[in-house]
């Protein structure tokens, strides 16, 4: 992890500041591309993911954006209440797992505190020559963050809120399927599962989205099941009431958890025999060659992972 | 070796203290200031003291990440329950009586925070939900209203040396606990070895 500086807190709205973090010694960040996160560790050891909000050309600095909740688990709140300019916090590198990939035509979907990799994207794809719209449904002015930048992007852009736009009607917005639209959406759980709902009917592969919470999985019930490290040929055996990312931690086997609820994607592990049962909320295969141990587990007595 | 002294009462004690100063006592809260918020927020241990309706008291360690007693107001904290040894002597206790005294403390900071109040215990879903640590949600809280909050000096911590790196030479001095288990329960040096060595892999698993 890299220590950062918080060098300007900027409040945005009612209840979401702007944090821009640098170098100590102000050199050079890692660079990155829109839909990146990175994973930020404060001083209480609490770590959480963030997406970068920020101008990716600005090779100086990382800017996150924080929405103040106050019945969460208490890193938001920390930071509204403690964090303040001049402090250290640690970062990850970058990592992107939503990236912009080239389409025909773009529609970017925000809703809340989704803005914040939907703004980065909106940015890029405003400055070349792309065919895009974005909505960005929010309650009202008072919670509109970035309004300037926002308003900056011009006419594209429709706001969704009740002092703007009125209501996104998502139904209506995506009822016809487009060949060749990509649609990047990003936003709290209902958000993204109305989008996911009303893009059923969608072409495979047209919806690419990005959460922040879990999605609502059933799991089945959970079993013991053995862990085959093909590199170093040891077996590693996962109770059931432990998850695979513990059970691997626990024979020091090092892979690198973050958000340990299958959010992040820090903790893919590349699964090469034996079936998964994906409760992350990434995976969009059933076949997927990837899984995340954190909270996924298997379907077959036994896995075997490139590790 | 004598081991029966002369009791006193208070007169008597108040002879060799005094009384505290106004200011002592002025600077007693019945709740949490924002610098007393702040204090939480960055305090990752604690003791919890209570005691049954009998007045048998039992003080016990709690620890997690730094700010691990949420505040809900400046009068209400939760403590999480977290992976213990389930013998729930606080619980027990707090159900016969609610009385509970904590001092809390942060790291490198000699001076500690001192809350007593009323507690119970619940099981509120939304709750936990807030509690969740490494994936973890606990099934049981600690919810306390404040009654007396302060700050105390930070003179024991300075004489102790509590903080001082060098200080951690004395555990090197002190049995470890499979070595006091297996002595307590007369099993042999061999077994208190074994029981270490569970020990060091039990605590792999902190939540």
């Amino acid at each position: 992890m890299l220590p950062l500086v918080v060098k300007r807190i900027t409040p945005q709205s009612t209840d979401i500041v702007s944090i821009d973090l640098v170098h100590p010694d102000g050199s050079e960040l890692p660079e990155w591309e829109p839909g990146a996160h990175i994973d930020v560790q404060l001083v209480t050891r609490q770590q959480r993911q963030y997406s970068l909000c920020g101008d990716p050309a600005d090779r100086g600095t990382y800017r996150i954006a924080v929405l103040r909740e106050e019945f969460s688990r208490g890193a938001s709140m920390y930071i509204h209440s403690y964090l303040r300019e001049g402090r250290t916090v640690y970062a990850s590198t970058p990592r992107n797992l939503f990236p912009v990939l080239p389409a025909k035509r773009y529609l970017l979907l925000a809703a809340g505190i989704g803005i914040t990799p939907i703004l980065s994207m909106a940015r890029q794809l405003a400055a070349g020559d792309a065919d895009w719209t974005m909505n960005y449904a929010v309650q009202g002015d008072a919670h509109l963050p970035f309004a300037a930048e926002i308003a900056g992007l011009g006419d594209r852009v429709t706001i969704n809120s009740r002092d703007r736009a009125g209501r996104l009607d998502l139904e209506k917005l995506l009822a016809e399927p487009q060949q060749g639209v990509s649609v990047y959406c990003c936003g709290p759980s209902r958000f993204t599962d109305a989008v996911e709902q009303a893009m059923r009917h969608w072409p495979a592969g047209s919806l690419h989205l990005e959460r922040f919470e879990p999605k609502a999985i059933v799991p089945l019930p959970n079993t013991d099941f053995t862990v085959r490290l093909a590199r170093s040929d040891r077996t590693v055996t996962v109770p059931a009431d432990r998850t695979m990312l513990q059970a691997l931690d626990a024979q020091d086997v090092a892979v690198s958890g973050s958000c340990l609820r299958g959010v992040c994607g820090s903790c893919a592990v590349r699964v090469l025999g034996g079936r998964v049962e994906h409760r992350d909320s990434l995976t969009t295969e059933d076949d997927a060659t990837v899984m995340y141990p954190c909270v996924s587990r298997a379907l077959t007595p036994e896995l075997v992972v490139d590790l | 070796m004598k081991t029966e002294f002369r009791r006193l009462a208070e007169t008597d004690l108040r002879e060799h203290l005094g009384y505290p100063d106004q200011a002592t006592s002025d600077k007693i809260l019945d709740h949490l200031d924002r610098h007393c918020l702040a204090f939480l927020a960055h305090s990752p241990f604690l003791c919890l003291s209570t005691s049954d309706s009998d007045g048998n008291c039992d003080n016990s360690p709690r620890g997690d990440y730094p700010g691990f007693v949420r505040a809900l107001d400046a009068q209400t904290l939760v403590i999480p329950d977290r992976l213990g040894n389930k013998l729930a002597d606080s619980f027990l206790n707090i159900l016969d009586n609610g009385h509970v005294g904590l001092v809390c403390f942060v790291p490198g900071m000699i001076e500690t925070l001192r809350i007593n109040g009323t507690a119970y215990v619940t099981d509120d879903p939304k709750l936990m939900q807030m509690l969740e640590q490494d994936h973890v949600v606990p099934s049981l809280a600690t919810v306390i209203k404040t009654e007396q909050v302060y700050l105390h000096c930070g003179r024991a911590l300075l004489r102790s040396g509590l903080w001082d790196v060098e200080m951690q030479d004395l555990a090197n001095e002190v049995p470890t606990s499979g070595q006091m288990w297996a002595e307590a329960s007369g099993l042999t040096t061999e077994i208190g070895q074994l029981i270490d060595d569970g020990m060091a892999a039990a605590y792999k698993t902190l939540y």
